[in-house]
């Protein structure tokens, strides 16, 4: 019995580090932006796919791969900032709209480059540490977890320690009050959408030798991204971190320990339950004009 | 002159809120807009430092035209704005929140003795330096609102309704702190619906009503004018 608790810990641990890759990318986008981005399932799609090309196909080393995964996937980011987001700014709907047809785009050119086929990616490494007889845990999910780890721990460090970090929490309390600082709303966002799309595309470019990787793939995070957004709710951008981590273990454990179905009903309750309690979200606090 | 408003238009969609003003701030003065509620004041302050932008007109500061420029720019021009309702960083400490006032200095020096000298100015604030700037009291806030403002080390301080909303002894205390940080060597513009104390602060006033310049002049003749003290002093 332990050991089963055990290794389900395990398995829920790896699939919570890229969960909360993928959510706090989202929420950072939310809170500094204003914007819903739908596209974000895509863009952890695409860092998967980036690993397909680079590492399967191409023989590249894998954290080669990661890395230009993650800044590509970055730089699709700072394109629909550019391209989509900025035109649209004072239009709320018309963001989501615009990331819906930019989620389409994705889809297709990855059907057309890759085809409807499961990507089987060989693995990195097929090392495992054992525990005991029944409580494995393999390397390549241990990097996984190591990953999401050092990544929100810089992404932190970021936000509390350095003049850009203060200008993306500023600006996600008060734009308008963080402009009147001096602090730049286009630099915030195009910041914010590198550094969320880069952590999605992360997430994606990590996992791929563990999962099946296809153009549909992204399907899944749309359901998290709704109300991991509503959860960690607007204004402050700490908050929206701890929240969707926190997230990101609850519906994880569920599933691990009993089922996806159970996980995200557990999800949307906890969901409605934060509504009532807490209109602004769990951590939110700035009512956002 | 400092800086100077040239037949500036401003409309929110189809809603005219200023039209055809004209103004001027000289160096060193502070200088005051009265008028009642949607006179177009906050307009007037929001069309300086960029939040608005002009249908007509221009705007220069020290010589320059600044209309065109976002507002994160006209801040490095050296315009502080202290907006209406404080607008602090709720979520972030006292000292956070001044910190970002200094946002774009890089006189690392220069800011450590700006931060002791607001501190010096407003000692509340340094007792609750680590406090999230959401729990502090209206009056706090304001001071809170004001010392970020004077962290940009500005050329000229915008102030809108610094005494909404405080009680009788914390607006002393603000008008006080206007006239000291004005000695210092800061013009200022104020905003005010409290005109009683806006034109005893000010060397100069201008009367808005309905997005139009209803008056202007010496702030102690205004004082005396028979239609300012019928509409803006009730005597
Ligand atoms: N965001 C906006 N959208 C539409 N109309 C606006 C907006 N902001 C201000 N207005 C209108 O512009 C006019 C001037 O408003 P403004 O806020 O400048 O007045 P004010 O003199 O500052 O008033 P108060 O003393 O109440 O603060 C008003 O008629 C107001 O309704
Ligand atoms: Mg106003």
């Amino acid at each position: 019995m332990l050991e089963i608790l055990a290794q389900t810990g395990f398995n829920a641990l790896y699939a919570a580090s890229y969960i909360s890759l993928v959510a706090v990318g989202l929420v950072l986008i939310f809170g500094v932006m204003g914007v819903v981005n739908f596209a974000h399932g895509e863009l952890f799609m695409a860092g998967a796919y980036a690993v397909v090309a680079l590492y399967a196909d191409l023989h590249m080393p894998f954290l080669v791969a990661v890395g230009i995964g993650l800044a590509f996937v970055g730089l699709l980011g700072l394109l629909m900032e550019r391209a989509l987001f900025r035109p649209l700014r004072d239009n709320p709907l018309g963001g989501l709209v615009a990331s819906i047809g930019f989620l389409m785009i994705l889809q297709s050119l990855a059907v057309m480059g890759f085809g409807v086929r499961m990507e089987h990616i060989p693995p990195v490494t097929q090392d495992v540490i054992a525990f005991s007889e029944k409580v494995r845990l393999p390397v390549a999910r241990l990097y996984v977890i190591i990953a999401a780890v050092v990544l929100l721990s810089a992404l932190w460090f970021f936000l509390k320690r350095t003049r850009f970090g203060w200008a993306l929490r500023a600006s996600a309390q008060d734009p308008e009050a963080a402009a009147l600082q001096g602090i730049s709303i286009n630099q915030t966002a195009r910041i914010a959408m590198f550094i969320g799309a880069g952590l999605a595309g992360v997430a994606g470019a990590l996992t791929a030798p563990l999962v099946s990787v296809n153009p549909f793939m992204g399907h899944s995070v749309i359901i998290t991204a709704f109300i991991v957004i509503i959860v960690g709710g607007v204004g402050s951008l700490e908050g929206a971190i701890i929240a969707s981590v926190a997230y990101a273990f609850i519906h994880t454990v569920v599933t691990t320990f009993w089922d996806g179905v159970l996980a995200d009903i557990v999800g949307l309750m906890l969901m409605l339950i934060v509504l009532i309690v807490r209109p602004t979200g769990l951590m939110g606090s700035a009512d956002r004009a | 002159m400092l800086l100077e408003l040239r037949d500036i238009a401003v409309n929110y969609g189809q809603v005219s809120a200023l039209r055809r003003l004209s103004m001027s701030v000289p160096d060193g003065a502070i200088v005051t807009i009265i008028g009642g509620n949607g006179a177009g004041k906050t307009t007037t302050l929001r069309a300086m430092s960029g939040l608005a932008k002009l249908a007509a007109g221009e705007i220069l500061f020290e010589g320059e035209r600044i209309d065109t420029l976002p507002a994160d720019r006209i801040v490095a021009r050296g315009i502080a704005h202290v907006p209406e309702g404080r607008r602090i960083f709720p979520d972030m400490t006292v000292e956070e929140n001044l910190r970002t006032g200094a946002f774009l200095r890089r006189d690392k020096a220069g800011v450590e003795s700006d931060l002791d000298k607001v501190y010096h100015r407003f000692p509340r604030l340094k007792e609750r330096r680590t406090q999230r700037a959401q729990t502090m009291s209206g009056g706090e806030q304001q001071m809170l609102a004001i010392g970020r403002a004077l962290m940009a080390r500005p050329k000229l301080l915008l102030m809108d309704e610094p005494s909404m909303g405080l009680a009788p002894v914390i607006v002393e205390e603000i008008a006080r702190i206007i006239e000291e940080i004005n000695a210092d060597g800061v013009p200022v513009v104020l905003v005010e619906q409290n005109a009683g104390l806006a034109l005893d602060l000010a060397s100069h006033a201008y009367v808005l009503e309905t997005g139009n310049l209803a008056l202007e002049g010496p702030a102690h003749e205004l004082h005396d004018n028979e239609h300012v003290r019928a509409a803006y002093l009730g005597v």
